[in-house]
């Protein structure tokens, strides 16, 4: 069978968007070296749940972590989100 | 006691699990295996396609990964132990098949200690009884990069891995050089310098190796997999919200089903083998990379006693490969469509279409799939006329 190739295919250049985000969450909220923050796209395929969503973690030493959802999925999220 | 080795099977759809399973399926090294299949899907096809044998095969849910409703994995092992301990199996090892879909972080923490809290006595003796013994991602050389780049859970599924497989790679070797698939196990390699990294098409390649029981460890795999295991127990932990709402505070969404869809096609009578390879085309055409995986069992006319499995993957479709004999009674025409914001109804259209030899409507079904890619369109319908003109003359 005939295989079609789309060089025009878009790309959300996902690890990328996901390390510019870090960077803002961590200016942001003026986070050191030592805390980790975790960015991760989720989505969900159940009836009334938003379809896809943003969750960041924060996670500074021996605290909980503090968790920011943002409904939008990662390659939609601008510097103003985390205003 | 020792544990069961509990092995996940993942990577993006249409990367070679199913193929890969049957391989394993087929090996006697790989009897009293139990394999459990995660669909996502409104139809179990993917339990046609695996053949199972004699093998355990069961099917488990993804759950919903943006509230409280967990996967089903545990409840799944503790049955596979209770048959066990009654005799009714014999159980060496388990084989998770996750969706291509998948997040690995949920089931993860649900495999190792520290991960999700056991809860109640299924939970411990699952804990007690199983352990997870290595993350095993496939990726297809072809399709790989751009899936990395658009979706999020194909970078995960890699990240999470401690072995990871190149499949189809020998599609790429032109003439021989084998110089695009290291520039690719350089590129995973960056992505997950701890897995160990192997190329499915060597003639040295033994699948059994990546499935040699191990202690998976997330810490050896870097910062990301700890923070998003520690983050999915974050969010699984929050205060639990039903399906359908959001937060207090938080923006009204009504967006459910705009984006990732899943939808079959059927089809009651056997279906003429160059209409579906003209729908097929047409489709993949229009919808490029929003094609996600489209998978099925096909009845064609000119060979009814032998079913067909057809597979497709964003813009790649596969020749569709003979099975033996039909896996049940159910004798359809069986399509299972995952997309990324494709509305079943035109590829409905277009299917009745095309198989029904319309081309006027063909024509107008395509355009609804909205690419305006009418070159190929016409490419497609006017050699099957010309086929046929020259059949005609020739009879």
């Amino acid at each position: 069978m005939k295989k079609f190739m789309n060089p025009f295919a878009p790309s959300r250049y996902l690890p990328e968007k996901a390390s510019q985000i870090k960077e803002w969450v961590r200016m942001r909220h003026g986070l050191g070296d030592d805390v980790v923050v975790a960015v991760s796209e989720l989505a969900c395929r159940d009836y009334g749940c938003p379809d896809i969503e943003t969750v960041i973690g924060i996670m500074r030493p021996g605290e909980k972590i503090e968790t920011i959802r943002v409904h939008k999925p990662i390659v939609d999220i601008e510097r103003d989100d985390f205003k | 006691m020792d544990s069961t080795p509990v092995f996940l099977l993942t990577g993006f759809l249409g990367a070679g699990k199913s193929t890969l399973l049957n391989r394993l399926l087929s090996d006697p090294e790989f009897a009293d295996t139990a394999v459990v299949i995660n669909e996502f899907g409104d139809v179990a096809i993917d339990h046609d396609l695996v053949r199972a044998g004699k093998t355990q095969v069961v099917r488990s849910t993804t759950g919903c990964m943006c509230c409280t409703a967990g996967s089903d994995i545990r409840t799944t092992l503790y049955e596979l132990q209770t048959l066990a301990e009654k005799g009714e199996i014999a159980l060496r090892r388990v084989i998770v098949e996750t969706t291509g879909l998948a997040d690995p972080a949920p089931l993860i923490n649900d495999l190792i200690p520290g991960g999700s809290p056991a809860v109640g006595l299924r939970d411990h003796v699952v804990a007690r009884n199983f352990a997870l013994a290595g993350v095993v991602t496939l990726v297809d050389i072809e399709t790989g990069e751009a899936a990395i780049d658009n979706h999020f859970e194909a970078m995960k599924q890699i990240a999470f891995a401690d072995r990871l497989l190149m499949t189809k790679t020998d599609l790429v070797r032109d003439g021989g050089s084998t110089e695009g698939v290291a520039l690719f196990r350089t590129k995973l390699a960056n992505a997950n310098p701890a897995a160990q990294i192997f190329d499915g098409k060597t003639s040295d390649f033994n699948p059994s190796m990546l499935f040699q029981a191990r202690a998976y460890v997330p810490a050896s795999l870097g910062d990301d997999v700890i923070a998003w295991l520690a983050l999915e127990e974050a969010v699984r932990a929050e205060k639990p919200r039903a399906h359908g709402q959001t937060g207090a505070g938080q923006q009204a969404v009504d967006r459910h089903g705009d984006r990732i869809r899943t939808f079959t096609l059927i089809r009651e009578e056997p279906v003429v083998p160059a209409a579906f390879r003209k729908f097929m085309g047409l489709v993949s055409a229009a919808a490029g990379p929003r094609l996600l995986r489209v998978k099925g069992i096909v009845s064609l006319s000119d060979d009814l006693t032998h079913p067909h499995v057809v597979h497709a993957v964003q813009h790649m479709v596969h020749p569709p490969r003979k099975l033996h004999a039909w896996p049940n009674e159910d004798h359809r025409t069986r399509l299972v469509f995952i997309t990324d914001g494709i509305d079943p109804e035109p590829v409905q259209k277009l299917f009745v279409a095309a198989l029904d030899n319309q081309p006027s409507r063909v024509y107008r079904r395509f355009t609804d799939l909205g690419s305006g890619l009418k070159n190929l369109f016409h490419a497609a319908v006017t050699r099957p006329k010309r086929d046929e003109t020259r059949k005609m003359e020739n009879s």
